[in-house]
């Protein structure tokens, strides 16, 4: 099939977000395979509905919302993970350290391993961690975070503000675990 | 501004979603409090971290496979 110049130029210019496709694909699937399958359907979506894409508008949070809308077509068939939140309640990882006497940053940001922050995120419930993935990963403004997941900037809002506690949670349960910090039961922390 | 209105706006603050003037206000009040100061950090480093974490590139093979498709 002969290729049109405008459809060469449209394929060009979406290739340039491939990354943040991908990038979000593996987060939301937790699989490489599913995850690539899941961008080249994109794409080719994209590119069949490439009408209906307004020039000028964000094409990165465009093409985001045909690679989320189609992970979602296929998690409401397998229901595998659930989709709540635990109520962490006002979860503060800063406060919480501080009020066990550790330093924040040194005792423990910078103990983290990125696998296990990967893994905190990716154990976020899908509709939460989208919002992670687009605001925290991929640096997107809430206003186009909102226009990728088609819905109101208050509710990436929301949704935001409760991923990130449930993250610090999780986190914070890690650094426990792991020793970095030795929580909140009477422990001393340690000293840098 | 106080210590507690400072708080309920850092998330926002670090996600460059505050107005101009709301920007000023809570610049002005992180550089006279290090307490609210060492909190932003920590809130800065924090988004940095799940950034920088989550981070990877597309395998080139894929990258590859896609523009071919695509092609």
């Amino acid at each position: 099939m002969a290729e049109s110049p405008a459809r060469t130029a449209f394929a060009e210019e979406a290739l340039t977000h491939l990354d943040t496709l991908y990038r979000g694909a593996l987060r939301l699937t937790r699989d490489p395979d599913q995850a690539q399958d899941l961008v080249q359907e994109a794409y080719l979506r994209a590119i069949r509905y490439q009408h209906s894409y307004q020039q000028g508008t964000n094409m990165k949070a465009w093409l985001f919302a045909i690679m989320r809308n189609l992970f979602w077509d296929r998690f409401k068939g397998s229901r595998k993970e659930d989709v709540s939140l635990d109520d962490v309640g006002e979860f503060v990882l800063y406060d919480k350290l501080r009020d066990e006497g550790a330093k924040p940053e040194a005792d423990v940001l910078d103990k983290l391993a990125a696998s296990e922050v990967v893994k905190a995120v990716e154990t976020l419930p899908p509709l939460h961690r989208e919002v992670v993935l687009l605001v925290d990963v991929e640096g997107m403004s809430y206003k186009d975070a909102a226009s990728a997941l088609g819905v109101p900037i208050g509710t990436v809002m929301s949704r935001l503000h409760r991923a990130r506690q449930q993250l610090q949670k999780s986190l914070y349960d890690y650094a426990v675990e792991s020793g970095i910090v030795r929580g909140s039961d009477g422990h001393q922390v340690p000293q840098s | 501004m106080n210590c507690k209105d400072c708080a309920d706006r850092l998330d926002r603050f670090v996600d460059r979603e505050l107005n101009s003037t709301e920007v000023l206000e809570l610049q002005l009040h992180l550089e006279g409090c290090p307490d609210c100061e060492e909190h932003y950090e920590f809130q800065a480093h924090l988004k940095r971290l799940v950034k920088n974490s989550c981070d990877c590139d597309t395998p080139p093979a894929f990258r590859e496979k896609l523009r071919q498709i695509l092609s």
